[in-house]
């Protein structure tokens, strides 16, 4: 039950999960879930299934930049960067996060009375 | 620079421009339809598992109906996330095949995810790029497959040319094709053939440019650009384009839209190789071909425009009692039909006869009543007969005979001095070769002739509809 609540909550939050990690360096899909999870304290794992679309929806949005390149010590891999369209658009889903989940927070509160 | 020079770089350089539009939009397309990444050898190399893993990569594939190359990297993508996924998981003390098992759990239905990924790259933005982009790599593919077909037939005329001419100067005879049904025939052959591949390029170009940008497979994008191209190219070759028609010409002018269909499926699925170099090596050539050929051309004194032919009626025995005998004297007095005459405008020609004074003082060339002249006859009308041939040296002249009627009759409108009668010569496929007559019933109710009328020629002009649709 308690994973059905966290999937449904994490539901519309891959966008800003996936622009958060980006901002700090390229990364391969495989590697930003991962770095998600590590991030979130293992709270946040993004469904696989999800995060293919939303990177692929990003890139043709021109947040993201792909390019296939060698790994350091692997096959080759397709990494993606944030753009600078990605950046702003990472603020404003920060921002709409934030004054959510403040609001959430007030109502929840609220409802514990 | 004067302005026709002006003009002439403008067109030749939009041309060029729209053509080398074409060209790039044609290698950005190419970046999506190409063969994509290789898949991870990790997997492929790995047999156990390795086809439950292609099956779901299938199904996942069926549902994207994306350009092959993105298909390619997504799947290659995919495969290096299962690899370090399925690593991860036997890490974690999965066995193998419940490590794929797990690794696609995880991926989710492969129908699903194949449905998102295509949502994520067929966007409203590329579908209308595709659309904007296929457009303008149609309109400079036609142009290259016109102006190279044009070069190419242009260069093989002017060799077949040089091979008749040796072949006549050895004494063998060789057939005259410079008449007016062969140009006919020759330029709707021509024609067709250069338009036959302006389409099959055009539509190419169009389906390779728009599956790429607007990521869509190309056979899918070939249906939407087949029936447009069809209509488009069909219309035009049909309805469209006007000139001299024949039989021959309307036949093979469906090979037009064919092409066009051709040139959209035919293995449209391959990737056009090195579209950049040959494309531009064509265009260039091609244009130098035709500038140079007509250029020599022209000035060896060839015209391109047609000529008009008239013959006067002083020649004997154009045959004209066939069509009618001439009025007896007594009933229409020498010289009460001064002239005939014929103009076409706008597509319509216009015959009259112009009557002079039947007077002592004709030299005045006062015009008189025509019902003092024409009183006792009735059924005034101008007969069109079909007329000899007057381009073929040794053929009879005037009207000809084997026609036993008219081909074209019309009822004489007085009009002052005149009479006056619309034809339509050109609008007429068996009527390029023609003599006029007017003809009325006498005192004695039989038809005569009342001049000697007037003969030229009008070769057919309209579309290959007009030609189907004629009247003899």
């Amino acid at each position: 039950m308690q994973g059905k609540i966290r999937a449904q909550l994490l539901k519309g939050t891959t966008t800003l999960l996936v622009l958060t990690v980006l901002r700090d360096g390229e990364l391969y899909g495989y590697e930003i879930a991962q770095r998600i999870r590590e991030r979130s304290g293992g709270a946040f794992v993004p469904s696989e299934g999800s995060l293919y679309p939303a990177l692929h929806a990003l890139e043709s949005a021109g947040a993201l930049q792909a390019s296939w390149r060698d790994g350091d010590r692997g096959p080759r891999r397709r990494y993606y960067k944030i753009t600078t369209a990605g950046l702003g658009l990472l603020d404003q889903h920060a921002q709409e996060w934030v004054a959510f989940s403040q609001g959430m927070g007030l109502a929840v509160e609220g409802a514990k009375r | 620079m004067t302005l026709n020079l002006l003009t002439l770089v403008a067109f030749v350089g939009g041309f060029l421009g729209l053509i080398a539009l074409a060209i790039a939009l044609v290698r950005r397309g190419e970046l999506h339809l190409g063969p994509g990444q290789m898949p991870d050898d990790r997997i492929v190399q790995h047999a156990d598992g390795a086809e439950s893993i292609d099956v779901y990569l299938d199904r996942m594939a069926a549902e994207m109906r994306l350009p092959a190359g993105d298909t390619a990297d997504i799947r290659a993508e995919l495969l290096d996330h299962l690899a370090d996924s399925i690593a991860a998981l036997e890490a974690e003390g999965f066995d193998h095949q419940a490590a794929i098992r797990e690794a696609l759990g995880r991926l989710g239905p492969p129908v699903e995810l194949g449905r998102q990924l295509r949502a994520a790259h067929q966007t409203t933005g590329r579908l209308f790029a595709g659309a904007g982009g296929g457009v303008l790599a149609a309109g400079g593919g036609f142009l290259l497959g016109y102006i190279g077909a044009a070069a190419a037939g242009f260069v093989v005329i002017l060799v077949l040319a040089l091979a008749a001419s040796l072949v006549s100067r050895l004494g063998i005879p060789t057939p005259n094709l410079s008449t007016p049904d062969g140009n006919a025939v020759g330029n709707g052959l021509y024609l067709t053939f250069v338009l036959a591949a302006g389409a099959a390029v055009s539509m190419r170009f169009a389906v390779r440019v728009s599956a790429g940008l607007g990521r869509r497979s190309p056979r899918g994008a070939a249906v939407f650009w087949t029936v447009a191209g069809v209509i488009v190219f069909g219309s035009w070759a049909v309805f469209g384009i006007r000139g001299q028609q024949s039989w021959v010409g309307a036949v093979v002018a469906p090979a037009v839209p064919i092409a066009a269909a051709f040139g959209a499926l035919y293995r449209i699925d391959r990737p056009m190789p090195h579209v950049g170099r040959w494309a531009l090596v064509i265009a260039i050539g091609a244009i130098a071909i035709l500038e140079l050929g007509y250029g020599l051309l022209l000035s060896a004194g060839v015209t391109t425009s047609g000529a008009t032919f008239e013959q006067g009626a002083s020649q004997p025995d154009f045959h004209f009692d066939h069509a009618a005998p001439i009025a007896p004297a007594a009933w229409l007095p020498a010289g009460a039909i001064a002239g005939n005459d014929y103009s076409e405008t706008g597509g319509i020609g216009h015959a009259s006869s112009y009557f002079l004074a039947a007077s002592p003082d004709q030299a005045s060339q006062a015009p008189i009543p025509l019902t003092g002249v024409l009183a006792g006859w009735h059924d005034l009308r101008f007969e069109a007969w079909h007329a000899y041939p007057n381009w073929e040296p040794n053929s009879p002249i005037g009207v000809d005979t084997s026609y036993p009627s008219p081909f074209v009759i019309e009822p004489a409108i007085v009009n002052g001095d005149t009479l006056d009668a619309g034809f339509n010569f050109e609008k007429l496929r068996d009527g390029r070769d023609w003599w006029f007559f007017v003809t009325g019933v006498g005192p004695d109710g039989n038809r005569y002739r009342l001049s000697d009328g007037h003969g030229g020629w009008t070769p057919f002009n309209g579309s290959v509809w007009d030609w189907i649709t004629a009247p003899q």
